[in-house]
């Protein structure tokens, strides 16, 4: 560990910087004091402001030239001093919060880490790390370099303790990773992740420089990390981010750049505001001060770009923390404490990010709102529009002076002048819309015209009322409307209505056949109409509906009935069959058991009238089609009693059988108030991990299991009902207990001990689950006692220890 | 209030002399295997590094889980039984 780390002193004046005392800083505290002032300065940086922008590109930039000096995995320790120049770089330049990078970088360099695994999963290499850190480097360039160092610093955290380092690694390598794939698919990524592919561009220009000086590790990295200092040295913020941004540009300027310069603005303008998030967040995570600030440029920028999908991606993140450390326990140290610190940013993270999409979101909303309204609008307006139009349309159909138009055909227009002509049709129109009038009104129930057709003499008055030149032509127009054959909308009726009128003479009355009702009364008709047959069919609906209702309610109650008998059988099953055990062993007892005493100790006093069809059917299910219970008659007691007696043979053949070979062997671990509930909760447990179901062989083990539980809990007299679940892949065992206490106690005996070779664990079930799982369980109240009272399944010998 | 194992009540009884460190409560054998490689092969080693990190806890545990890769519990244990026994022997 050479001059550009931290040294043990300055570890020392920066936890006391802090405001934490710190002890020596040996070789061995090291780590310890390097991950408390981590964890300081995490905690200096959610109080602080937050200053995004310049972090992440300095973080970027650091992430750069922290990257590029780990040319051999190997090569810890220049690694470390690598890694320490272009970090205080960076912190140094930074903003007033010395810890804003690392945190977030390390979060970052975490949660991507572990994203990207999963993604990266098929790339070969030879740990995950690797493979984390080579995706990117395959992608961009130099493949080992970056794993290597990615992986040197997972592993550097671990043996030199300079976990500091490390986390910056990681990110800055996954970073690049991501940024790999996110410049693959930049046109996808854009829209939807415009951040981490903003980072991920940034990233990947990063990665390249870095790449170009792998091959002289320390100096270029130094001179790299010098140029990074010297531009970030001031410590102004804006001032810093300025000189960030302009490095950044400066680096993406000397890379290749496929994506461009538009992409890059524009990921920019998020960038900016996500930036500040991020790096504040970021920043905390970095504890070196001089390097936090280059470290946490790099971390904000990485969280930048991997906020976004940090957030989104730390549930499988974490899993995958979880995979790291099956893989190896060093680097899971150097995740782990940084896990929960990621956590907390976490949720603020999606918190901001999601507002910031909300808002755009919702602007495009409003107006497709808008949009969506007016359509609506117009669109009833045009209807109802079309609506008047149609009724005025039908009202003045009729309103031309002149018509033109007759179906009398050419004869007419031959025999007639023009103005007798049209005096003609005149009369005849008006004629008809008067017959209209009529017919409509006396549709209507007006009272005035009881009739609706109209007499000869009543046409000719009101023709005459008309017009004087009427009179004239009435006959003639009449005569020419019996001669056309076309449909005139005025009928003609002789003395008798069905006879068609072949003359003018026959013709008694008028009447019109298409009569026109006011307006309210046709719209008072429609109303009607309509409304009847809609209330016809909703009434033939509701019936149905009814019926079906009903159907499936009695269908209901049927199958709840034939499941409470079955029920009821069982118990009584039940009840006999441990009568008759209990027979077998006891001479003394009568091997039957009267028929209203079962139930009588089956149902409680208040369901018997309720259960009493119930019973019955189970008394004749019992009776027609339960081989092992003999329906009897017995005199007990004086009195003759219908009784059930139980003829199968006993299963003591079975029991002589040797039991498996359960026993209790031990207590993993003291239960404390760390893994165990303050107090019993319920009277039901649960117990898991007692069995395998497919291990498992003869025909009574599950026997076994509630004598090896009724003996653990020997001393406990509270258990009354036992059940082995034996189709449950997780060997789960149910308990009841009398009261709370004394699942409390069965707890206390059972949690946390072996049983056979497997821990088993213990927890609480609320009572009614219980019962509906079990229903016998709900009449059980005798404690059960073990039947064998020799111990056979505890062991003589146990020792308690702690997990070693 | 937790109970306290059997180990720790008996670590706790008596001064540690030359105990080896897994007679630690929280160290068993994987445990005391790890930290004998790394060179705390005796208990009062373990002691002295509990006390240079100036007998606090957080940073006791994470030595101790970064060191050997204890759990919660066994770092609980562990930095239970030396402050007691500090608190018997030392103060």
């Amino acid at each position: 560990m050479a001059s550009a780390q931290l040294t043990d002193e300055e570890l020392f004046s920066q936890l006391k910087r802090l405001g934490f005392t710190p002890g020596p800083v040996t070789e061995n505290t090291r780590p310890v004091y390097l991950k408390k002032l981590k964890k300081l300065r995490e905690e200096q940086q959610q109080r602080g402001s937050r200053v995004l922008k310049s972090r992440a590109s300095t973080a970027v930039s650091t992430a750069v030239s922290i990257a590029a000096p780990r040319p051999s995995r190997h090569d810890v320790t220049q690694l470390s001093a690598i890694r320490k120049p272009g970090r205080k770089s960076s912190v140094l330049g930074f903003s007033s919060d010395e810890s804003d990078a690392e945190t977030p970088l390390k979060r970052k360099g975490l949660a991507k880490h572990r994203r990207i695994t999963p993604c990266h999963q098929q790339l070969a290499g030879p740990t995950d790390k690797q493979n984390i850190a080579g995706t990117t480097l395959n992608l961009f360039s130099s493949p080992l370099d970056h794993h290597q160092s990615v992986h040197e610093s997972s592993r550097h955290y671990d043996e030199s303790g300079d976990e500091g380092e490390e986390e910056p690694e990681s990110p800055h390598s996954v970073n690049g990773r991501e940024v790999t794939g996110l410049n693959k698919t930049a046109g996808e990524y854009s829209d939807s992740d415009e951040d981490g592919v903003l980072s991920g561009d940034r990233e990947r220009n990063l990665p390249e420089p870095r790449r170009s000086r792998t091959a002289a590790p320390i100096s270029p990295s130094d001179n790299r990390d010098s140029q990074v200092k010297g531009k970030n040295s001031s410590p102004n913020p804006p001032g810093f981010r300025k000189m960030v941004r302009a490095e950044d540009e400066e680096v993406n300027g000397e890379e290749v750049d496929p994506f461009g310069g538009s992409q890059r603005y524009a990921r920019k303008s998020i960038y900016v505001s996500l930036a500040e998030q991020r790096g504040a967040k970021a920043g905390k995570n970095h504890f070196d001060s001089e390097d936090g600030a280059a470290r946490s440029n790099s971390g904000a920028r990485f969280s930048v770009g991997l906020r976004p999908r940090f957030s989104g991606y730390s549930s499988p993140a974490q899993t995958h923390k979880g995979n790291h450390s099956n893989h190896s326990p060093p680097p899971n140290h150097a995740y782990s404490p940084t896990a929960p610190k990621k956590k907390l940013s976490v949720p603020e993270d999606e918190l901001l990010l999601q507002f910031r999409r909300e808002e755009p979101a919702s602007s495009g909303s409003f107006s497709a709102h808008y949009l969506s309204m007016f359509l609506l609008t117009t669109a009833c307006l045009f209807f109802l529009l079309l609506g008047l139009m149609y009724l005025r349309m039908r009202g003045s159909v009729e309103a031309d002076g002149v018509i033109k138009r007759h179906p009398f055909g050419s004869e007419f227009d031959q025999s007639y002048v023009e103005e007798e002509k049209e005096l003609i049709l005149t009369l005849l129109l008006s004629l008809h819309n008067h017959l209209a009038v009529v017919a409509g009104q006396h549709d209507c129930g007006d009272p005035q015209h009881p009739n609706r057709s109209l007499s000869m003499n009543q046409s000719a008055t009101y023709l005459q009322a008309q017009n004087q030149e009427f009179e004239r032509f009435t006959l003639v127009a009449l005569e020419w409307i019996i001669r056309t054959d076309q449909e005139l909308g005025l009928r003609l009726l002789g003395e008798d209505p069905h006879v068609p009128v072949t003359d003018v003479s026959e013709i008694s009355q008028l009447e019109s056949t298409h009569p026109r009702m006011p307006f309210t009364c046709r719209l008072r008709k429609a109303f009607v109409t309509v409304g009847s047959k809609v209330v016809l069919v909703a009434a033939a609906a509701a019936m149905v509906w009814g019926v079906v209702r009903y159907l499936k309610f009695r269908w209901r109650r049927q199958e709840e009935e034939t499941r409470q008998m079955y029920d009821m059988v069982e118990r009584i099953i039940d009840v006999l069959r441990t009568h008759g055990e209990a027979c077998q062993e006891n001479q003394d007892l009568l091997p039957y058991l009267p028929i209203p005493h079962v139930r009588d100790s089956l149902v409680l006093p208040q369901d018997r009238k309720k259960m009493k069809k119930i019973w019955g059917r189970a008394v004749c299910f019992l009776s027609a089609n339960e081989s092992r219970i003999r329906t009897e008659t017995q005199r007990i007691g004086g009195a003759d009693f219908l009784v059930w007696r139980w003829i199968q043979p006993s299963l003591s053949c079975d029991k002589a059988n040797p039991m498996p070979s359960k026993v209790w062997q031990g207590q993993a671990f003291p239960l404390d108030r760390r893994n165990s509930p303050p107090n019993s909760l319920t009277p039901c447990l649960k117990i898991r991990n007692m069995f395998d179901p497919v291990m498992e062989v003869g025909e009574n083990w599950d026997l076994a299991i509630h004598e090896a539980i009724l003996e653990k809990c020997s001393d406990n007299d509270g258990i009354v009902h036992i059940a082995v679940d034996k189709n449950s892949r997780e060997g789960c065992v149910y308990v009841k207990c009398l009261t709370a206490e004394h699942s409390g106690k069965a707890f206390k005996a059972l949690h946390g001990s072996w049983f056979d070779g497997k821990l088993v664990t213990v927890k609480y079930l609320r009572l009614d689950r219980y019962h509906q799982r079990f229903p016998q369980a709900q009449a059980c109240s005798t404690p059960l006692k073990a039947s064998s009272l020799r111990l056979s399944s505890t062991p003589s010998q146990q020792r308690a220890s702690s997990a070693s | 209030m937790s109970s306290t194992s059997q180990k720790h009540k008996d670590f706790v009884a008596e001064p540690m002399g030359e105990k080896p460190v897994m007679a630690l409560a929280g160290i068993g054998e994987v445990l005391g295997k790890r930290l004998e490689e790394k060179g705390f092969d005796k208990a009062y080693v373990v002691l002295g590094q509990f006390l240079v990190l100036k007998k606090d806890e957080e940073l006791f545990r994470d030595w101790l889980k970064d060191t050997c890769g204890a759990n919660a519990k066994q770092q609980g244990d562990c930095y239970g039984c030396l402050k007691e026994w500090v608190h018997g022997f030392m103060s």
